[in-house]
């Protein structure tokens, strides 16, 4: 499997899955959070839940992804080559589908920043800040600093409403259907 | 069981929403309920509002509970996000705007002509049947999150537009109840719902807002119609009363004529490319244009915007085409066409052919708003005897998020009475949910004794006497119009009508023709009309009264009176009283005649 697909598959899982999430935590600490995309070992399979066989894991994973190509067409901008396209033509898909991508995890999701503060300004920082929020970056010495520059907002989801799916994991597995005009 | 909840539902033409607010809470905390519904294939979302669409599902989409709600699994359609993407994809199989189709008298409601144009093999369904499943599926929402508070043990109000005839709301009635609704659940006009959500967002402070005297215009575009009132500001025993004074004619001109107009301009600036589109392409160009339409009529809009069309397969940037829509012709032609300049006199035109009707409808030959305003506070100031200046304005439904359709109404108004400035009325405008919430609100004010808007019927409605006389060969009889319910009829009162006697045959169906006036304020009943102007009065659905055969009544035909009545509820009722046998029939609508 390709890094970046095993990246994106981690990613849902660990979005998805509180077990996964955990491995990924311990995996991920005290390393830099850039390392967890490239484990030795590939996690194993996500166990299904034997008292809910109807709703495999990852299912959540599948239904987000065809819920962002159905309002979106996600799929459709990223699986394409990018390389064959000058970048007005690029430009004139990536307005819409970005705008529809937008508004879909907004409602989702309900995405907002972390901080509120403009990046590039100074922010100081509480005695007792949440680490899980806020990552120190540059000269991270063991005293806690009272202060520095915030670099990034960081994101957070407020909420996580994705559509629920009755059907089976095969059919989750088609994000879209071929489609044919009669 | 007394109810816990007062819930609020707003029936809309594109839209649907349920607002509630906790009876027992001191003052009202009104929320949305979130609506589950199928978006895709087994798929549930949950939404702030159910799209008033309708899928009638093919037979392998009927397969493998791709239907599946929360609540039932044995459905053959679907109602909302799914239905309303569907309509693009297969539009003879999706259903839509059929609130649009209750109010219009040339076609059967109650006969399945839905989807319009359709082949019968799709199963077509009635524009009752519709609307009762859209309610059907609010009932089910709210009873499955709110399983302790059944949803017909609650307090119900659902909105209707103010110009909706009786007709058209006794059928809203019958889809209600046929879908679950209490059956004490009460109608509320749409305009003044949104009254009551700002009543609501300002609390007291309202009483600050509007003084004694003061006109309250609320105009409300909403997808698919528009919807003028007048609310005055009274004082009765010291307090501020709000009185509706006068309700607009149906209008059946909205914001998706706004965005097909849109569209079919784009579209033509693609045909220029060379680009056809396909009606897939043609919906999501719709949606474009929606987005496209608010940012070019912002007041420092870019001057022009890119709307692009993706490529319809998955090779979705080589096929994607784009154009620049430029804002000057927009803004005119947005502008000019809906929201033209004009004066107090001038009048919509009637008969001219616009480039967007939709076969079966019979929507406005002028779609420009102003002049619908200019002829209707005309009309009504000179039933009034001098001119009505409204003094405030609220405005209600997604098309005045474009700042430039409010201000320009505002200054066509304020064009017409130079000496009173009209003023935006302050606080907030929910363009988009204040219907729903205001009838939650409504709800509350009413179980509570809280500020209530008074008005009673928005018109005055007419039976048609066929006088007695020489018959002329080829010549009817002369119609006469006997008023049996005068404009303000308030709810929970009746009244005799007095006239001389009607013939009602015994054992057979007598047929009455039934009229409807918004403007003519000073008949009463009893009054008989021997001419009027038909742009006062307008025919609606005929009324039916079926005398069975009795062993009371020997003549074959018995002298009756008309007997009206407005219930709390706000239902019209017309009944047929004999003196001679006491016996009373109520007057059904036919809503199944064709003309």
């Amino acid at each position: 499997m390709s890094r970046i697909g095993l990246a994106f598959k981690l990613f849902f899982q660990i979005l998805f899955n509180a077990e996964v999430a955990e491995r990924a935590e311990t995996l991920s600490l005290p390393a830099p959070a850039e390392q967890a995309a490239k484990p030795e070992t590939p996690p194993p399979p996500p166990k299904p839940k034997p008292e809910k066989p109807q709703r495999p894991d990852g299912i959540d994973a599948l239904v987000l992804l065809a819920t962002l190509q159905r309002e979106a067409r996600f799929l459709d901008l990223f699986q394409e080559d990018l390389s064959e396209y000058d970048d007005a033509q690029i430009g004139a898909a990536v307005r819409d589908v970005q705008r529809d991508t937008k508004s879909t995890l907004n409602r989702l999701f309900a995405i907002s920043p972390v901080r509120d503060e403009e990046e590039g300004g100074r922010i100081e920082l509480p005695e007792s800040y949440d680490a899980g929020e806020i990552r120190l970056v540059g000269n991270v010495q063991n005293d806690k600093p009272s202060g520095g520059t915030l670099v990034h907002r960081g994101w957070r989801a407020t909420k996580c409403d994705v559509p629920k799916f009755s059907g089976t994991l095969a059919q989750a597995q088609v994000l879209n259907p071929a489609e044919v005009e009669v | 069981m007394t109810a816990k909840y007062v819930i609020g539902v707003d029936l809309g033409t594109t839209n649907s929403v349920i607002a509630y607010s906790d009876l027992e809470a001191e003052s009202p905390a009104v929320e949305l309920l979130e609506i589950p519904q199928l978006v895709a294939a087994s798929t549930i979302e949950n939404r702030k509002s159910l799209p008033s669409f309708l899928y009638l599902a093919t037979e392998a989409d009927q397969e493998g509970g791709k239907l599946e709600l929360p609540w039932d699994d044995g459905q053959t359609f679907a109602t909302g996000e799914w239905a309303r993407r569907q309509s693009a994809d297969t539009p003879d199989r999706t259903v839509g705007g059929a609130k649009s189709w209750l109010s219009h008298h040339k076609v059967d409601r109650q006969g399945n002509i839905l989807p319009w144009n359709a082949p019968e093999e799709v199963g077509k369904i009635s524009p009752v049947e519709a609307s009762k499943r859209y309610l059907q599926h609010l009932v089910a929402a709210w009873n499955e999150a709110q399983p302790e508070h059944a949803f017909a043990d609650q307090a119900v109000v659902l909105t209707v537009p103010a110009s909706f005839d009786a007709s058209a709301r006794e059928l809203t009635h019958e889809a209600a109840i046929a879908a679950g609704f209490p059956a004490d659940f009460t109608l509320l006009e749409e305009p003044q719902a949104a009254v009551y959500s700002w009543l609501g967002h300002m609390g007291d402070k309202w009483r600050k807002a509007l003084k004694v005297g003061d006109k309250l215009l609320v105009c409300d575009v909403g997808g698919g119609t528009t919807d003028l009132t007048l609310i005055t500001v009274e004082e009765e025993a010291g307090e501020l009363v709000l009185k509706r004074m006068a309700v607009g004619n149906h209008l059946l001109v909205g914001g998706d004529n706004m965005d097909l107009a849109l569209a079919f301009h784009v579209a033509e600036l693609f045909k220029e490319k060379n680009v056809t589109l396909d009606p897939w392409q043609s919906v999501s160009l719709w949606h474009s244009c929606r987005a496209a339409k608010e940012q070019l009529l912002q007041d420092d809009g870019p001057d022009k915007y890119p709307v692009s069309i993706l490529g319809r397969g998955s090779k979705l940037i080589a096929k994607t085409v784009s154009v620049d829509v430029e804002r000057e012709p927009i803004k005119a032609m947005l502008l000019e066409g809906f929201f033209p300049s004009c004066s107090a006199t001038d009048k919509p035109e009637r008969g001219f052919v616009s480039g967007f009707q939709e076969l079966g409808l019979p929507f406005e030959s002028d779609p420009a708003v102003t002049r619908h305003l200019a002829e209707f506070l005309s009309q009504h100031s000179e039933k009034a005897g001098s001119a009505i200046h409204p003094t405030h304005v609220l405005f209600n439904g997604g098309v005045f998020k474009s700042e430039p359709f409010q201000k320009r109404l505002m200054d066509t108004i304020n064009s017409w009475q130079p000496d009173q400035p009209l003023q935006r009325l302050e606080g907030d405008h929910d363009l988009d949910y204040a219907v729903a919430r205001g009838a939650a609100y409504y709800g509350f004010a009413k179980e509570k004794n809280g500020i209530r808007i008074r008005g009673g019927t928005a018109q005055a409605y007419y039976v048609g006497i066929q006088t007695s006389g020489l018959a002329i060969p080829g010549a009817p009889r002369p119609l006469h119009l006997l008023n049996v319910v005068p404009i303000g009829m308030e709810e929970g009162t009746e009244t005799d009508v007095p006239s001389a006697e009607i013939g009602l045959v015994v054992g057979e169906t007598t047929k009455f023709r039934f009229f409807s006036s918004p403007i003519r304020k000073d008949d009463k009943p009893g009054q008989m009309i021997q001419r009027w102007d038909e742009a006062e009065i307008s025919e609606t659905d005929s009324l039916e009264a079926s005398l069975p055969r009795d062993d009371k009544i020997n003549e074959p035909y018995v002298p009756v009176t008309f007997h009206s009545k407005v219930t709390e509820l706000g239902m019209l009722e017309l009944w047929c009283v004999s003196s001679k046998t006491s016996g009373r029939w109520k007057l059904e609508f036919n809503v199944r005649e064709e003309d």
